[in-house]
């Protein structure tokens, strides 16, 4: 049992304070309010909080974000700023699922053009998106293709006839994270991600038609062009097999590297390398090779989205209007400059289930949002809604620019199982709210059962009161394609 | 479905992820049962048929720690997976030598072609952890016992 003391600052956010007994070399900071930290607390995520706080050259604190819950290494909604130049960079802060991360297209449909046609819109997307266990997507790259895919990210899609060229403005990072090295990509990895270009996965990824249900904030959605009863699309994605391979591969040079003994900590999960070393740098060149094959991923699923509407609304998407409102990750490290004690200073902030949420007038977010600040996208459950909110100048402040990303788990996936029967959700959610899931496995839908998350809303109104991003919209599911 | 004797074998109920823990009597035991848990996760093993065979050797030109090794090879198993497309129900640890600074373990594992209108498949498991990762020989017993911790 780790004995940690809790200070209050305010009814959303919490200190863990500093204790260098713990090894702590900054306190912890999380973003809760009193039954959300209770449950951290008997979970022992604040014992994860505390292991981070103990990276080498970790700045100001190790933070977590509102959907905090036990992961492994980071907890999940990890945030923590390494120093560029005496920090580390660690792979089980990033995670295995590299640039896991949420896209949401809107349309100019209302949920009165779906009236007759939502079934066969489902059930065309559905033998359209490859998806599911190890499924492969429509694409097979050679190495030359795929070193491409690395380097130009987004830009290889679109010259590929995938996409729009727009979308690219409206993915973070332009859709090509600088610093890609596919030398640092290992032979197993490639083979693993060669195939899976444009595939959704299994677990808790997913592609939903939604409506918008509620406009909190006017301004920030006419700009992204959202109103009520507009219909949506959004997509949940990652970096499939590549960027599991590639996890696991640093992870074990990390802990085999000479400098090992000198980072011991508390989780091996947590194995870290200077980022100035050879394996840190390697690690981040192979990193970004796997951030920029997750957003091509979400790209060419976007793409084939856009290629059924057309058939089955005998529009072209430009006239359906389906835009990309934004892509964004939620596990991911990147180089960025904040402010650390009145310095603005080069970090990498290491976000682990933790959404970026640059506030107004940030470099590094389009030029439409600048007054409003980057969308982020916060996916909830299949029964109940999700959110689009904006980054906020208090979170630039704050939190390195970040808030949370998801609902989080309240039931284990065993429990889920065991308690849940898939077949009987299935038919719940259509009977009581209307909703079409269609999915490979009915126990892998059990576990993705609303009932096993948190209630995104609360999550989402803590980071709203916390300052941390701002509520915008809330969009309903009508129907979910789970892998 | 495996040669070594179990002892014993549950889920974890880690809050995100899931984990297995087991007992077996001998090492290579452990190294089979991992492998059956893990698939046993992804998908309903007991419908998939031990019908191709295939070597699996691991040679590491440096000492791995068991755990390491035991890592190792569950994301060797992984790899055979999602690039073969094949699910295994049948495993066979044969050779385990850490010494003299290499590292070598060979088996042979035995399943068959992924057909989705046959198996169910749950749950992408994206790898084993280091997190709580766990493997040990009791002295009193002689038996292996540890745990693993999946991200799924």
């Amino acid at each position: 049992m780790v004995d940690y003391k809790v200070r209050k600052v305010n009814d959303f956010k919490w200190e863990i304070l500093k204790d260098q007994k713990l090894g702590m070399r900054v306190p912890g900071i999380i973003y809760a309010d009193s039954e959300l930290l209770a449950h951290a607390e008997e979970e022992k995520t604040i014992e994860q909080v505390i292991n981070v706080a103990n990276l080498p050259g970790i700045l100001r604190a190790s933070y977590a974000m509102p959907d905090i819950h036990y992961g492994y290494g980071f907890p999940i909604g990890g945030v923590a700023a390494l120093d560029i130049n005496d920090g580390v960079i660690s792979p089980g802060g990033v995670g295995f699922d590299i640039s896991c991360g949420v896209r949401v297209l809107r349309t100019n449909l209302e949920t009165s053009d779906l009236k007759d046609k939502l079934e066969e819109l489902m059930y065309s997307l559905y033998g359209s998106v490859p998806k599911g266990v190890g499924s492969k997507g429509k694409i097979k790259l050679s190495k030359a293709e795929m070193d491409k895919l690395f380097t130009r990210g987004v830009n290889w899609a679109i010259k590929n006839g995938y996409g729009w060229e727009e979308d690219k403005y409206f993915t973070e990072e332009n859709g090509c994270m600088d610093g890609a090295n596919p030398d640092c990509v290992s032979r197993q990895a490639f083979d693993r991600g060669n195939d899976q270009v444009g595939s959704l996965g299994s677990g808790n990824h997913f592609l939903e038609i939604q409506k918008v249900s509620q406009i909190y904030d006017s301004k920030a959605a006419n700009l992204m062009g959202l109103y009520e009863d507009q219909i949506t699309i959004m997509i949940h994605s990652g970096s499939r097999g590549l960027g599991h391979q590639i996890c696991g591969d640093y992870l074990k040079t990390m802990q085999r590297a000479p400098f090992a003994d000198k980072f011991k900590l508390p989780d091996r999960q947590l194995a870290c390398a200077p980022l100035n070393s050879s394996e840190g740098k390697r690690y981040f060149g192979a990193m970004v090779c796997a951030v920029n094959y997750a957003m091509v991923n979400r790209h060419c699923l976007a793409h084939w989205v856009r290629v059924v509407l057309e058939s089955i609304f005998k529009k072209s998407a430009k006239n359906l209007d389906m835009g990309l409102i934004y892509d964004v990750s939620h596990n991911i490290a990147k180089i960025e400059t904040h402010d650390v004690g009145g310095n603005s200073v080069r970090v990498c902030v290491h976000r682990k289930g933790a959404t970026r949420a640059f506030g107004p007038q940030s470099p590094g977010i389009p030029e439409k949002y600048r007054q409003i600040g980057q969308p982020v996208i916060i996916p909830g459950d299949m029964g109940r809604y999700s959110y689009i909110m904006v980054g906020t100048e208090q979170a630039m402040r704050e939190s390195f620019g970040s808030t949370c990303h998801g609902a989080g788990r309240v039931l284990s996936r065993a429990k889920a199982k065991k308690e849940i029967s898939g077949s009987r959700l299935k038919q719940e959610l259509f009977e009581k709210k209307g909703i079409i899931v269609l999915a490979q496995s009915l126990s892998g839908l059990a576990e993705e059962a609303p009932q096993a998350y948190k209630d995104v809303s609360k999550v989402v109104d803590i980071a709203h009161n916390a300052g941390l991003s701002k509520k915008v919209a809330k969009l309903e599911p009508l129907g979910v394609i789970k892998g | 479905m495996v040669t070594g004797m179990l002892k014993k074998f549950e889920i974890i109920d880690h809050p995100s992820d899931i984990g297995i823990r087991l007992e077996t009597e001998s090492i290579e035991g452990f190294f089979e049962f991992s492998a059956w848990g893990m698939f046993s996760i992804m998908c309903d093993i007991e419908r998939v048929k031990p019908a191709v065979k295939r070597i699996v050797k691991i040679k590491e030109r440096e000492q791995l720690s068991l755990e390491e090794l035991l890592i190792t090879w569950l994301e060797k198993l992984l790899y055979i997976f999602e690039v073969k497309k094949m699910l295994f129900c049948r495993f066979r640890v044969s050779n385990i030598e850490i010494r003299n600074g290499s590292t070598f373990l060979g088996a042979e594992i035995s399943g068959e072609k992924i057909n989705t209108l046959k198996h169910e498949l749950t749950v992408s498991i994206k790898a084993p952890t280091y997190h709580m990762l766990e493997l040990v020989k009791d002295s009193n017993t002689g038996c292996w016992k540890g745990q693993i911790i999946f991200d799924v």
